[in-house]
């Protein structure tokens, strides 16, 4: 069984893109590349030593969570084997050994056996320890991994699965926009590591007790002859990875328990019906809706908490850097921008809701719908980039930046929402179709255009705040600071209610081709081109249709060469 | 009860030797006070129902009245608060392998790997029941052509990609692969068009001329009239009618049976009286 495993596995990878797998064995393998590097030129014993227990501590953590935040596409799912005669031992063993055989486990063990490399060092024999040891340690880590897997898994599809996905998107956004600072940061401060080690004895002693460390402790205890110590640690490495094991299979099998669900208070029919703070407007009823979307729908709480977690992590990383912590008080700023990314989706999200719009469209539905969607983004995000940017302020020390805040959160959310929305209907992108979701984080699409179109957008329609901060910045005044604060406020409702009466503009006409292409990936429509601004927004439309549609045949196209080959 | 010849023990991959000789029962499925609570909401409440084998044996009741909760218990997904179901005379949560080998089955939400050709996943299926090669490799052609999924394999269409209709087709093949004995299907003719329901009409008579077992859980009564030659009619996670077609309608159609058992919203003269303008 446990081959068959393996090879359902494969067979499942060799369907899904590469690109993820393949960046994934790039950086893994730069990563493996940079820890021998880094044993290889310590500068002494005793620096190899901190090299080792740390670097090998960062690959534990690394594997242990790893598959949490990049679960790939060959993840076999216990629930997928519930109805086959399988015992659950054999079940949960079959499923542990798959996790084995992948590229990243391959990955894992090249950079563990790196202790081999100490024990040559201090003594060639020692690598009857150090390989052992290694082996033992990838078992213990990859069985680790899916311990953690498991008891996260739980958790996939709740609200702190959401968290998880988006901690993720996050890591990998900040990673492109401000990656390089904390890779600064540790290229400074490298040298001085690689020549003399850590010199604090508690955090050398703190590190020891890592069972990472067991492999590189046990080498040097052989190297100074004590075998038996050496034997010691490796056997608790093994009798480690057994209990991770015992532990971990049990949670790798279907479960037969009733799912938990989710429990809120009882509602009232007149309390869904009406009442509430908001107005009993249209508008009011498209921001209560869009309200509770943003905050029940996973992949919408996904998309807002990804940019959430961006701002965090840049400012985090900001923070770490002694030139640029100022940076970090813009934490709120960069969540703002996201928003104008995230939301660019919406109406694709949002399939049977513009069918509605569509079958009740009246006079004024439209306005209320756009204005609406508006309204429930800031409602949505605004006090989560207040707290952050509050919090990040407070953390850099830099008060300076906050008239710049204060007056750039508004210009650019209400900017985010113009753009956002006139985006998500122009080039709307068919979403996943909720009943074929299966992960918090499995949408598809390629809306890389939309998310160009939508900063493009941005920048122009916060030109005002710009130019007024320009002034604040070189030609300081008493009166900049609070100017910059209004200007930012009125471009952020002038940019909001602009950008949204195009998109009403828009709608108004085409609502139906709207829904055309959510439900049948095209539109139906004849006529002239137009010109102008009209034009602009067709030609939008008509790329991204495009775009879409190419997407699809190159799929299709892959597909068949996959089939092609496999019957060669 | 019904009594209807055994069918051959199929061969490798199929069901385990019929245990208790002479003996055994002669029900498929037996529950013995089957419960399940969720909470303190009762969803199935110390259930006692027979199927004899070889009938074809329909599952009705309204939305939430424990139907799919039973099944799931039943067929080794679910595990009960209490009481005993019993396949074939195995019991389903001390030997569920056993149980397995010899159920076929296609649950509400079927969870497939997604990243699977049907013919891909109906392959991996077969090995995994330890079925031959050659064996695997004659029925998939079989049944991919009879629910005409061959064009979407041709096309290396993923299990991901199928309609709602399709995946029904799927998860009934993978049901079907093995030869069980017992095929518990949840709405196996939810959207399923009218041509290819006819077929999963013949391929689940044939199965129960040859012996087989059929249990359906569905909310159309028509079908489950047309089909079904044993009823129950479950609701709040009781039984409240068992026995032949003939013996639950009592001389009347099953809906208005149903009705009465179950209990309906009467419309009033003046409810939704703005309905029309």
């Amino acid at each position: 069984m446990d081959r068959w495993l393996i090879s359902l596995k494969l067979t499942m990878l060799r369907h899904s893109t590469p690109g993820m797998r393949v960046a994934g064995s790039v950086i893994g393998g730069a990563l493996v590349i940079v820890t021998w590097a880094a044993t290889l030129n310590a500068g002494s014993d005793a620096a190899r030593h901190s090299v080792l227990t740390l670097g090998l501590l960062l690959w534990g953590v690394g594997t242990a969570i790893g598959p949490v935040l990049m679960s790939g596409a060959g993840t076999l799912r216990p629930s997928y084997f519930t109805l086959l005669p399988f015992g659950r031992l054999a079940l949960g063993r079959g499923l542990l050994v798959s996790v084995y055989v992948s590229i990243a486990a391959g990955v894992v063990l090249a950079a563990l056996l790196v202790t081999g490399a100490h024990a040559v060092r201090l003594s060639p024999v020692t690598l009857v320890v150090a390989i052992p040891g290694a082996v033992l340690t990838w078992v213990l880590l990859v069985a680790l991994s899916r311990l953690v897997y498991g008891l996260l898994g739980a958790a996939m599809g709740s609200r702190a699965g959401v968290e998880i996905a988006s901690v993720q998107f996050g890591l990998m956004f900040a990673g492109m926009f401000a990656g390089w600072i904390p890779v600064q940061v540790a290229i400074e401060r490298t040298p001085d590591f690689l020549a003399t080690g850590i010199t604090d004895a508690v955090v050398t002693r703190a590190l020891d007790l890592s069972p990472t460390s067991w492999t590189v402790l046990a080498v040097e205890r052989a190297a100074r002859g004590d075998w038996g110590g050496a034997l010691l640690l490796l056997g608790g490495l093994a009798v480690l990875a057994a209990a991770v094991i015992a532990v971990t299979i049990p949670l790798l099998v279907p479960s037969t328990e009733p799912a938990r669900r989710r429990r809120g208070r009882r509602r009232s029919a007149r309390l869904v019906a009406g009442g509430g703070l908001l107005p009993a407007t249209p508008t009011g009823a498209v921001v209560a809706k869009e309200v509770r979307q943003w905050s029940r729908d996973a992949w919408r709480m996904i998309e807002t908490q990804s940019g959430v977690w961006t701002g965090v992590l840049i400012g985090a990383f900001a923070l770490a850097s002694e030139e640029l912590d100022a940076v970090a008080a813009f934490a709120g700023l960069i969540i703002t921008f996201m928003v104008g990314i995230s939301a660019c989706t919406v109406y694709g999200q949002d399939g049977s809701a513009v069918w509605l719009d569509v079958v009740g469209q009246d006079e004024g539905s439209v306005r209320a719908d756009v204005r609406g969607r508006q309204w429930g983004v800031v409602l949505t995000v605004l006090p989560k980039i207040l707290l952050v940017s509050a919090v990040f302020v407070l953390l850099s020390q830099a008060w300076w930046a906050v008239p710049i805040l204060l007056a750039a959160i508004p210009a650019l959310l209400g900017a985010a929402t113009g753009a956002a929305l006139i985006v998500a209907a122009v080039g709307v992108s068919p979403g996943v179709d909720p009943r074929q979701r299966v992960g918090p984080n499995d949408a598809v699409g390629n809306i890389s255009f939309h998310v160009w179109i939508s900063m493009l957008l941005m920048q122009v329609a916060v030109l005002p705040t710009g130019g007024m901060l320009l002034l604040h910045l070189f030609a300081p005044a008493a009166w900049t600071a609070p100017a910059l604060v209004v200007v930012g406020i009125a471009n952020g409702v002038g940019a909001a209610w602009a950008l949204g009466l195009v998109t009403i503009g828009y709608l108004d006409k085409r609502l139906p081709d709207l829904f055309s292409r959510i439900r049948y990936g095209q539109v139906f429509r004849a006529g002239k081109p137009r010109t102008g601004w009209a034009g602009a927004l067709d030609w939008f439309e008509s790329s991204t249709l495009k775009g879409e549609q190419q997407a699809k045949e190159l799929k299709q196209k892959q597909r068949e060469a996959q089939r092609a080959k496999v019957k060669v | 009860m019904t009594t209807t010849p055994e069918r051959p023990v199929p061969e490798p991959g199929g069901p385990t030797a019929e245990p208790g000789g002479p003996a055994a029962s002669e029900s498929a499925l037996e529950l013995a006070g089957l419960r399940r609570t969720f909470g303190d909401k009762v969803a199935v409440d110390d259930i006692d129902l027979t199927v004899p084998r070889g009938s074809f044996f329909g599952l009705v009741g309204p939305n939430g009245a424990g139907k799919t909760t039973a099944l799931s218990m039943a067929t080794g997904l679910l595990r009960p608060s209490g009481g005993k179901a019993l396949v074939h005379d195995i019991d389903v949560w001390q030997d569920p392998v056993a149980a397995k080998r010899i159920l076929g089955v296609l649950p509400d939400g079927l969870a497939l790997p997604e990243r699977l050709t049907g013919g891909e996943l109906l392959t991996y299926w077969g090995r995994f029941r330890g079925m031959p090669a050659g064996v695997v490799a004659d029925r998939i052609a079989e049944l991919m052509r009879i629910l005409e999924l061959e064009e979407a394999e041709e096309l290396g269409t993923l299990v991901g990609e199928y309609s709602t209709g399709m995946r029904k087709k799927i998860g009934l093949a993978t049901a079907l692969l093995h030869t069980p004995r017992l095929l518990v299907l949840d709405e196996p003719y939810e959207a399923v068009d009218p041509v290819s329901a006819r077929v999963l009409t013949a391929i689940l008579r044939r199965f129960t001329a040859a012996g087989g077992t059929i249990i359906i859980s569905s909310h159309v009564m028509s079908l489950v009239e047309s089909l079904c030659d044993r009823v129950a009619i479950i609701a709040a996670g009781s039984v409240l009618a068992d026995g032949t077609l003939d013996e639950v309608r009592a001389g009347r159609s099953l809906e208005d049976r149903f009705v009465e058992l179950v209990g309906a919203t009467e419309l009033g003269e003046e409810d939704l009286a703005w309905i029309g303008g």
